[in-house]
């Protein structure tokens, strides 16, 4: 079901601006990407030879804290979601996380706020990316990759588990889309503040 | 049965005094045992809402002081709450976190129960010695609603809901009544956020004003960026906002007076926000932009119920040094679409820029409690405490008075020392 399906006809106003009929269509296109992930025949091999390169960069500019230049590779119209399951819709279900591009660069700026106690002392990740996976697309290519997270913060560690979808589009394959699904979340982890 | 013991383990006296705290509240194992019992168990404790069961048969699995307990909807309509135990050997029924069944089939042996708790069914019932399956139903918990919010109790004289809610029906109306013909609804999925930390951490941070300044300095100093003036950002020893301290151990920090332009204006922004605010502008329907942020309005129904935002803030304990927080987020059916949808990104701000404030606060405070030399917390300030003019049981002061906090624990030693008979039904 789509929230723009799921808006009751005739409601205020009669036709819905174009500015959130976009906002809506987009919140579609993400809950499709992750509710049609399973069914997706076997990878494309050169793509997925292509994506792997971009995916493994990120995961080691995120454990490096290099985060400005993790928010270089994102392109305007980027998205970043947290969802809490995998059947979950970003217009009709709570995320850990939805950001735009001016959030995602906002979080980075709280990253280096001395006072955001949650990240400082910061966490110090390790990130172990597998199962790489990737499909033609327009404009480029969706992967999909495991994830493997260990954080280390507070003398105390968690390690989490979990996959991530990535659009990834141009000739630099940059991020337009980023889905990361923890299944843990669902069950209750401890300040996840470090995922991204 | 009555399940206590009838001792404590300790002098509450001593433990908890008007000025200060004893550290073990927050570290012994002991008394965290207790307080599963004459707290938890003693108290009615909030475990849903009516909206997240809309349909017989559908129900939702929680904790209340760590017993598995099940909310149903019944074939008649009735919610009951369950304790979600099979009365057989003990087997735990409903594993999920929410579904619909009609009917609760034992995994073990196969013993079936309706949605209220009857036991329909055993297989091979002429093997059977219990003739009268009615001894045989689930554990049932008193239960009462109160504006479709679900509260339950094993407490076996339990006073009646709305005497427990006392003067915290103003706030909790307030709250509610600000939704389109009262209609306020729970969304599925609530984030679970679990700390290092004893339940009470939570509990004194409720209604604690002063830390907004500190604590959430880089959720103010993000709102600067942008020129917005969060609702944190206030100075807390001049802002006219008001904390009460309930009977009951409730409690409420009222911001609205602190906040004369009202709750949007002290909102960032926050992703897609300008095309659906923009909708409702279009629409007439700026006014009820305010709903799309909170109610401004913290209210705390001790021991287990924050109101925060827009989002109902669930303390299930899990350990003595453990605590899981449920944040489940509101809805309004009565608004446009508009509303919930911002809702969803609104919430996400302080969950992300604010809450990890907090719990990383809470892990720090336990660790400092480890300390079996330092012995005290501080709760002295703003003493002496005042009642309220009209005198009714309520202390008023600024928000950077612990009364509050000083109140609730009275009243948590009160019910610590009170050896309450709890029952299953
Ligand atoms: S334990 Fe449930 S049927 Fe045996
Ligand atoms: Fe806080």
């Amino acid at each position: 079901m789509t929230v723009a399906a799921a808006r009751p006809p005739g409601g205020p106003g009669a036709e819905m601006p174009a500015a959130q009929a976009a906002v809506l269509a987009r919140y579609d296109e993400l809950a499709a990407l992750l509710a049609g992930m399973d069914d997706r025949p076997g990878a494309d091999p050169g793509l997925t030879a292509e994506a792997a390169p971009v995916l493994l960069h990120e995961a080691r500019l995120l454990d490096a804290g290099r985060f400005e230049d993790w928010l270089e590779g994102w392109t305007s119209d980027a998205v970043l979601w947290l969802p809490l399951s995998a059947q979950a819709h970003p217009g009709t279900d709570q995320s850990l996380l939805l950001d735009d591009r001016r959030r995602l660069a906002e979080r980075v700026d709280w990253r280096r706020e001395p006072s955001a106690w949650g990240q400082h002392p910061p966490s110090r990740t390790t990130r172990v990316v597998g199962s790489i996976e990737a499909w033609a697309a327009a404009d480029g290519l969706v992967a999909r990759s495991s994830l493997l997270i260990d954080e280390y913060r507070h003398g105390r560690h968690q390690a989490l588990a979990g996959y991530q979808i990535h659009e990834l589009v141009g000739d630099g394959l940059r991020r337009r889309t980023k889905i990361l699904v923890v299944p843990a979340l669902g069950t209750g982890v401890r300040n996840p503040s470090f995922l991204l | 049965m009555t399940a206590d013991s009838g001792t404590a383990p300790a002098d509450f006296d001593y433990l908890v005094q008007p000025h200060r705290v004893h550290r073990r509240i927050y570290t012994d194992p002991q008394i965290f045992e207790l307080e599963m019992t004459r707290v938890f168990a003693a108290s009615w404790c909030y475990v849903g809402h009516e909206s997240e069961i809309p349909a017989p048969g559908d129900f939702r699995t929680t904790t209340l002081g760590l017993r598995p307990v099940l909310m149903t909807r019944g074939r008649d309509g009735a919610v009951n709450v369950l304790l979600n135990r099979c009365t057989h050997r003990g087997t735990v029924l409903a594993a999920e976190a929410s579904g619909c069944a009609k009917r609760f089939v034992c995994p073990y042996h196969g013993w079936t129960f309706a949605p209220d708790g009857q036991l329909v069914a055993i297989p091979f019932p002429a093997d059977h010695a219990v003739e009268d399956h009615s001894t045989l139903s689930l554990g049932r918990l008193a239960t009462a609603t109160y504006r479709g919010f679900v509260f339950a109790t094993l407490n076996a004289e339990p006073e009646p809901l709305d005497c427990w809610l006392g003067e915290a029906r103003e706030a909790f109306d307030a709250i509610v009544d600000r939704h389109p013909g009262g209609d306020i609804a729970v969304m599925g999925s609530p984030h679970l956020l679990e700390f290092v930390g004893n339940w009470k951490l939570s509990w004194d941070n409720a209604a604690d004003g002063l830390h907004a300044t500190f604590a959430h300095e880089s959720y103010n100093t993000l709102g600067e960026m942008v020129d917005t003036e969060t609702v944190l950002a206030r100075d807390p020893g001049t802002t006219p906002m008001v904390s009460k301290a309930l009977r009951n151990g409730h409690m409420v920090v009222d911001q609205r007076p602190g906040i004369p332009q009202g709750p949007w204006a002290t909102m960032r922004r926050v992703p897609y926000r300008e095309p659906l605010e923009n909708a409702l502008i279009d629409a007439g329907d700026e006014s009820l932009l305010d709903l799309a942020t909170g109610s401004m309005i913290n209210l705390s129904l001790f021991p287990n119920l924050l109101f925060v935002g827009n989002q109902l803030l669930v303390i299930e304990p899990v350990a003595v040094d453990r605590t899981r927080l449920q944040l489940w987020l509101t809805s309004a059916p009565g608004a446009p679409p508009e509303i919930d949808l911002l809702r969803l990104r609104v919430d996400e701000d302080f969950v992300n820029f604010g809450t990890p404030d907090d719990l990383d606060m809470f892990e720090r405070v336990q660790r400092g409690l480890s300390i079996p030399e330092m012995e005290w917390i501080d709760m002295s300030r703003g003493l002496p405490d005042s009642a309220a003019p009209d005198g009714d049981a309520t202390i008023y002061g600024p928000i950077t008075s612990e009364a509050p906090q000083r109140r609730y624990l009275a009243h948590y030693a009160k019910l610590m020392t009170t050896p309450t008979a709890t029952r299953a039904l």
